[in-house]
């Protein structure tokens, strides 16, 4: 191929992927545009209704907030520990308990709902944002234990080994080799966690029966789709933004370590 | 000074209330009796639909007021389209909170589910009780037993945009009187072009069409359904009528392309922005609608084919809830609601309709002659009876929706009998 | 048992009892680390899907105590229910179509990222990520508000070319719309396993195998794809089992319309449940639904592999 063809379509590639990065953002530009302007022209009321609405926003960022801490922690010792068992252990009951984390995926949440709330009530939970966690947590285990336990199983057994004939206990060396080894699948588990947490509309809704407690999804779908007729887009739309900016700003801080800090070579160009 | 008359307004009401409970044989629970300076204070939860929040909201805030912490209200608004589940999900846990609101197309349901406790005697004895909207009571009243009473009223009525009617050379304040003349108005309009549409219908919403077609047909003289809901009777001639004015209107492009697609969440829109001609909406739209430079709103009653007028009285009751363990301070709640206080000077005075017909002309409608238009379609409305209506009517998968949109969007009133077999098969399910 | 230990008996005794024990001490230290995972699952799982199970075989009205056993009343309604075999059909045309398309191009996207120029990778990342950030509920509405005649610019961008789509009115379009917006919504997250399981892979095999004179795609086929086999399954369990529960994207966006051509499996299950109020044939529904994932997972799983890891 000559050096001009190659450059063609190099520069094509180049307009290919500007147009795929543009579908992406674009609807997220929309939204954030959106969001500042109302009728023709620059505006903030749609914050300041957002912010006013209801409890305050303040009590409805708190409350998922705590759902989101408890999720992310709850999810994250359970895949370590369990994902380690998976990789490197062998003890009876294993695939049936594999299996058993799997199939949570195969019920729709739907079905679990009425279940849940009456079962949750028996263990006096109802009604509390530590009950929604626990079931966030649930739902977060097929993955973030299968994801754990894939990042295990490529850390090679020689480093393990290393470190335990240097005099660790299993447990130290899980600590303080293993751990750093695994930490990208970590910080991915943690990730996903906050984000669905953070995000999880149907479960509170029905799980939690005091307005006060509601988290941040419940309270936009209320504002926004509260008055039957008219969506209020400017509200969704700055709903969005402020749902996001946490997100966005948890994965801008996290992806450096996307990168960095593998042990068995960066395959950079 | 308002808030002295809200005052002692409620303390008028208040005082009667406890002469009637006290003269009722004394209720148990906390809160009823005399104020011997013994009765504990009491937290009451409620629930209400988004839908309906404003509302609720602003009775609840003067409520707990007036209260001063002898009885509070914890409002809880729930998004109105996952309204059922939660209700579901704690009737199963045997959790409902003390005051249910719902739907009132719903109130045949929850009555026969046993979610709200009987208040026959409690509403017979208030000194109003003939006057409140008799379209609700009855879709409250099961087997002659009153199980809630009316919270937030929305009566369907026909909007239309005076500015484009003059620009099409019409009268705007003689609006159309049959539901032919409307057809031809908006052809009229829509003959204007230019992004400008005659009349815009929520397609594919069977809830909204139900609100918006049910008056025409019982402007005709015609039924629904036939008494206790069990049988559809939308193969009439009244139905097939008014069915094949919109269907001619669908087909002459009268009516606005988008509507076919209108799940009913944006039916406002088109409306609001001054391009369609008509709008069928409840009478909340006319506190929330702002005029404009494009949009100038008149409201007229909804009519029949060849005349005559109805309204489909929709809104939201409200009910004590069967497991309540404080039905009388409920009740204080729900009897307050309706006195003229609130009725007045919350509901008038925000431009909500009064529940109450006797207070349908007062002073604060007498500002607007829309508002009075709308408050006095209340008394000759209708709420359809049915403890299956949600499940055929108002669900995207019933045979409601489809049985309308076959007939005004595809092969037309011929598709009725059949159709209608379908619905009737839905409202005996179950039975 | 015994008889391999009397079989030991002369040679070392010692040392098949010190690794019996020390299997021991593994099996009790696997376990305790395995506790706090088969906790939740039993605790917030399997007992709610033991209740489910137990509503479906019994007449489950919403208040009120009894519940009288009619097994199985619930799983022959079904069949009653009109919309659930076509609901089938178009779930699993859903899950073919959003599992290839998704998977697709969530790889192209990591391969994307992973071979970019170092100084707009972080950028890629990012922007492909994004969407993901959003809740699927306000991703839906979100869509809703870009496809609305009304608010959103797309249709006013068409008007300048004098197009028109119907983006939800017709079947077909109805399904491409909440495909292109799960697409959207999705491809980042499963970019982002991708991307992670790229990296992983040492240079040095393109290196060899560029030595060997594979190009690029060669590369691809016999380099990445065996190497990211785990990663893939994942990916690919994850789409499937979550095309065929879908639900809340056409909740949202379609309403299972128009005229009923979107209503997916799990849309009759919330019909059942929360319109018709039959919690039991809804339960029933739901089990259903369940035994068919499991017996598509355990195929799933065969195909691609990953039993013989499991049950190491």
């Amino acid at each position: 191929m000559s050096a001009a063809a190659r450059r063609v379509l190099g520069g094509v590639g180049a307009a290919g992927v500007a147009i795929l990065a543009a579908l992406f953002i674009g609807p997220i530009l929309w939204v954030a545009w959106g969001s500042v302007r109302n009728g023709g022209s620059f505006s903030g009321t749609n914050y300041t209704r957002l912010v006013h609405y209801g409890a305050g926003l303040w009590t409805y960022v708190s409350n998922t907030g705590l759902v989101v801490l408890l999720t992310v922690v709850g999810s994250l010792v359970i895949s370590v520990f369990a994902g380690y068992a998976f990789a490197r252990l062998r003890f009876p009951g294993s695939k049936a308990l594999f299996v058993g984390i799997l199939a949570i995926l195969m019920v729709p949440h739907t079905s679990l709902l009425i279940p849940l709330y009456i079962w949750l009530d028996r263990l006096s939970l109802g009604n509390s944002l530590v009950g929604v966690s626990l079931v966030m947590v649930m739902y977060q285990m097929p993955f973030s234990v299968f994801m754990m336990r894939n990042s295990f199983e490529t850390v090679p057994r020689e480093l393990e080994e290393a470190a335990l004939m240097d005099g660790c206990s299993p447990r130290t060396a899980l600590r303080r080799v293993l751990l750093p080894a695994v930490a990208p699948g970590l910080i991915t588990v943690g990730l996903f966690a906050f984000l669905a947490s953070w995000n999880e509309f149907v479960t509170p809704l029905i799980l939690l029966s005091d307005g006060d407690k509601y988290t941040l999804p419940l309270a936009l779908v209320n504002l926004v789709q509260g008055d039957w007729g008219m969506i209020d887009f400017g509200a969704l739309q700055a709903g969005v933004v402020i749902s996001a900016v946490p997100c966005i700003i948890l994965f801008a801080f996290l992806q450096r370590s996307f990168v960095s800090g593998f042990t068995n070579g960066a395959v950079k160009g | 000074m308002i808030q002295r008359r809200i005052l002692s307004g409620a303390a008028g009401v208040g005082v009667l209330a406890m002469a009637l409970v006290g003269c009722a044989g004394g209720g148990s629970g906390a809160g009823s009796t005399t104020n011997g300076g013994a009765a504990e204070p009491v937290t009451l939860t409620m629930w209400t639909r988004s839908v309906t929040a404003v509302q609720s909201q602003a009775l609840v805030d003067a409520f707990n007021t007036e209260q001063n912490g002898k009885i509070k209200i914890d409002l809880t608004v729930v998004p109105f389209a996952e309204y059922l589940q939660k209700v579901s999900a704690a009737a199963s846990g045997h959790n409902l909170p003390d005051l249910l609101a719902a739907n009132v197309i719903d109130g045949p349901n929850y009555s026969k589910l046993g979610l709200w406790s009987d208040i026959t005697a409690r509403v017979a004895a208030l000194p109003f009780a003939d006057t409140l909207a008799p379209a609700h009571i009855a879709a409250a009243t099961t087997g002659g037993s009153v199980f809630a009473v009316p919270h937030v009223l929305d009566a369907s009525s026909l909007y239309y945009n005076k500015i484009l009617f003059e620009k099409a050379g019409l009268d705007p304040e003689a609006p159309p009187t049959t539901l032919q003349e409307v057809a031809d108005d908006a052809a009229a309009i829509a003959a204007l072009g230019n992004g400008i549409g005659g009349l815009y219908l929520p397609g594919d919403c069977g809830g909204c069409l139900a609100f918006t077609l049910f008056p025409s047909i019982w402007a005709a003289g015609g039924t629904v359904m036939n008494q206790d809901g069990t049988k559809a009777t939308l193969d009439s001639t009244a139905a097939a009528d008014v069915l094949g004015i919109y269907h001619s209107m669908w087909a002459n492009g009268s009516m606005i392309p988008e509507s076919r697609n209108e799940a009913g969440a944006t039916q406002n829109a088109a409306f609001e922005a001054g391009t369609a001609g008509f709008a069928l909406l409840g009478s909340k739209a006319l506190g929330t609608l702002k005029e404009n430079d494009k949009l100038k709103i008149g409201v007229a009653p909804i009519p029949g084919p060849d005349g005559g007028t109805s309204t489909f009285v929709g809104g939201d009751v409200l009910g004590i809830s069967s497991s309540s363990k404080h039905a009388d301070a409920a009740w204080t709640f729900l009897e307050w609601s309706l006195g003229d206080a609130a009725q007045l000077d919350i509901y008038a005075k925000g431009g909500f309709i009064p529940v109450r017909t006797d207070l349908a002309e007062n002073t604060y409608a007498a500002a607007d002659p829309r508002v009075v238009l709308i408050n006095s379609l209340v008394k000759g409305g209708q709420t359809p009876y049915s403890p299956r209506f949600f499940q055929t009517f108002n669900d995207a998968q019933g045979p409601f929706l489809a049985l309308v949109r076959e007939a005004i969007f595809g092969s037309g009133v011929d598709s009725l009998p059949k159709a209608n077999d379908a619905v009737t098969a839905s409202l005996e399910a179950g039975a | 048992m015994a008889r391999a230990l009397a079989a030991h008996a002369g040679t070392g005794p010692r040392l098949s009892d010190v690794s019996k024990a020390r299997s021991r001490r593994t099996s009790r230290r696997a376990w305790l680390y395995a506790a706090p995972a088969a906790t939740v699952l039993v605790g917030m799982f399997v007992v709610p899907l033991g209740l489910a199970v137990w509503m479906s075989f019994h007449k489950w009205p919403l208040l009120g105590d009894s519940q009288p056993f009619n097994f199985p009343a619930n799983y022959t309604a079904i069949s009653d229910d009109r919309l659930f075999t076509a609901a089938v059909g178009f779930t699993v045309k859903y899950t073919a179509i959003i599992t290839v398309v998704l998977l697709t191009l969530s790889f192209g996207l990591a391969v994307l990222v992973q071979e970019s120029k170092r100084r707009v990778t972080g950028v890629l990342r990012t922007v492909f990520f994004l969407p993901v950030v959003t809740g699927l509920t306000t991703a839906a509405l979100l869509f809703l508000g870009l496809l609305s005649p009304s608010a959103g610019p797309l249709d006013d961008l068409l008007a300048h070319f004098g197009a028109k789509v119907d983006w939800l009115g017709q079947p077909t379009t109805a399904l491409i719309s909440t495909v292109v917006m799960m697409t959207w919504r999705f491809a980042g997250f499963y970019m982002i396993i991708l991307l992670a399981g790229l990296q992983a892979i040492p240079r040095e095999l393109y290196e060899a195998a560029s030595i060997d004179g594979a190009n690029r795609w060669r590369a691809l086929w016999s380099v990445t794809l065996p190497l990211m086999r785990s990663n893939l399954a994942l990916c690919t369990v994850l789409i499937v089992t979550g095309g065929m529960v879908a639900f809340e994207q056409f909740y949202v966006m379609t309403r299972g319309g128009p005229d009923n051509s979107t209503v997916t499996m799990v849309m009759t299950i919330f019909r059942q449940a929360f319109s018709q109020f039959n919690l039991g044939v809804a339960a029933a529904m739901s089990v259903v639904v369940l035994l068919g994932l499991v017996v598509l997972n355990v195929v799933q799983m065969r195909l691609l592999g990953d039993t013989d890891e499991v049950a190491r």
